[in-house]
């Protein structure tokens, strides 16, 4: 079956004259053909509606710093993705940006511009947020701690199941049993995110506590006997205030932590 | 803010009569900005922000009732997008379908929010259904792409279309009014309307090309 010209499916599509027979016998018969008029009319509709959206308002001013605030925020912990504990210093003096290779061996971890310190330090409510959550990872004056904790065991969290893909996360484990996790866009639950450690050969698993936001950073105890080769496997659930403490079967997150 | 050329800001969109374009804007739309937002340039992340910040909030503020939501909407879009960035891939879409993909997913997640809530407080106040708000997301994540991608479109081809789209004018009034022949007019419009399709089924709200019969709207 020879298909209708594409020129004649535009001029249907944008409604410039009617199909004659023919071309209404073909396009009750072709699917191939109906499918393309179809989606060229959505289009012409769209196109139509795309009126005024080149002069669109700029966002107010307050948007950008809160952006500036909270990526400053997320980016002045330490980084999961660097290991710094294990492997020699390879993180020499970055060059500037032209030299940045996407995935490049630096992870994501930069140093913050300039910008983004002078915002944070203007943002004031953020900041006092981004001073609290350094106070208690880098230890507070009373309960002094090295600089550079040592880190037990660390891996990389991904969106598992139908979570969106651009769900992920990081968690490390310092020696002290503090569980570090940082995760980033994590959709919203109508209940709470709850966080667990899994022995991935029987299932058996333990709460070790919630997160209170999708995006962001937490530092959880964990109990000093537990054994992190047995119960390796990190999981974020979606749980309900449903009175029932098991896990709910609906995982957001997962990784394995490894030494 | 600086000029740059796309959705938010085409600053040579033709308002109308189709005269002389405005201003040129400086950078060309395909650049890099793609690669340097994902390799990590905290410049990249101002000048994405600067290009789509507008159509982001835009999808936010014409789906969402409240203003400040909107505006956290956004906010949180461009944190999510910097600090997930690893996960873009600029071959398989645009930055700015990818930006307003996580948009979209920000606001349905606060329309359910706002409808659970609203539920909690009809159950305790009998309150008669509120009236559903704005446009459905997926239709205003649509036409920012086609916009965006008519704003790449070479001059010829976005002065026809616009006349097509904005005034409803045929091929043969626009030949008349522009004094291109009406075989070059529905050339210029056959290939614009080809890449608009193209366009919306990489970036669109629905991710790939649709089935037939299902033109989008959900």
């Amino acid at each position: 079956m020879q298909h209708l010209d594409h020129d004649r499916l535009v001029f249907l599509a944008l409604g410039e004259s009617e199909a004659d027979d023919g071309e209404a016998r073909h396009l009750d018969a072709c699917a191939h053909c109906r499918a393309e008029v179809d989606g060229l009319r959505h289009v012409a509709g769209l196109g139509a509606g795309t009126q005024g959206l080149g002069d669109l308002p700029d966002p107010p001013e307050h948007v950008w710093q809160g952006i500036v605030a909270e990526v400053a925020a997320a980016e002045a912990l330490p980084s999961l993705g660097d290991r710094r504990a294990a492997g020699p210093p390879e993180t020499a003096p970055t060059p500037a940006n032209g030299a940045a290779r996407p995935g490049g061996a630096g992870g994501r971890r930069r140093r913050l511009p300039r910008w983004a310190v002078t915002a944070v330090t203007a943002a004031a409510a953020a900041a006092v947020g981004v001073v609290g959550t350094f106070a208690v990872l880098s230890g507070s004056a009373d309960e002094p701690r090295p600089p550079e904790r040592v880190v037990l065991a660390s891996g990389a969290l991904t969106a598992y199941g139908t979570t969106p893909r651009d769900a992920n996360g990081d968690a490390r484990v310092f020696t002290d049993n503090q569980l570090h996790l940082h995760v980033a866009n994590l959709p919203a639950v109508p209940g709470y995110y709850e966080v667990w450690l899994i022995d991935p050969a029987t299932m058996r698993m333990f709460s070790v506590g919630v997160l209170n936001s999708g995006t962001g950073d937490a530092l959880l105890p964990l109990p000093p006997n537990v054994d992190l080769r047995t119960y390796s496997v990190l999981d974020v659930s979606a749980e309900q205030y449903d009175n029932k403490p098991a896990h709910s079967g609906d995982s957001l997150l997962r990784g394995t932590l490894t030494g | 803010m600086t000029a740059g050329v796309t959705v938010g800001h085409a600053p040579r969109k033709a308002n109308r009569p189709v005269t002389a374009v405005q201003q040129e804007p400086e950078p060309p739309p395909q650049d890099d900005l793609a690669e340097r937002f994902r390799a990590g340039d905290e410049a990249a992340l101002r000048q994405a922000y600067d290009r789509y910040g507008r159509a982001v909030l835009h999808l936010a503020t014409s789906t969402l009732a409240n203003r400040s939501d909107a505006e956290d909407v956004t906010q949180a879009t461009f944190v999510a997008a910097w600090l997930g960035r690893d996960t873009f891939d600029p071959s398989r879409g645009s930055l700015i379908g990818w930006l307003l993909g996580i948009g979209r997913r920000k606001v349905v997640d606060r329309l359910r929010a706002s409808a659970r809530e609203n539920r909690v407080v009809e159950t305790v106040r009998q309150l008669p259904d509120p009236a559903p708000t704005g446009p459905d997301p997926d239709t205003v994540v649509d036409r920012l792409v086609v916009a965006d991608e008519l704003a790449r479109l070479p001059d010829d081809q976005r002065r026809m279309l616009e006349l097509a789209f904005y005034d409803d004018l045929t091929h043969q009034q626009i030949a008349t009014v522009t004094g291109v022949p009406l075989g070059t007019v529905k050339s210029h419009i056959r290939r614009g309307m080809a890449s608009l399709k193209r366009r919306w089924e990489v970036d669109g709200a629905a991710p790939g090309p649709r089935p037939a019969g299902l033109p989008g709207a959900r």
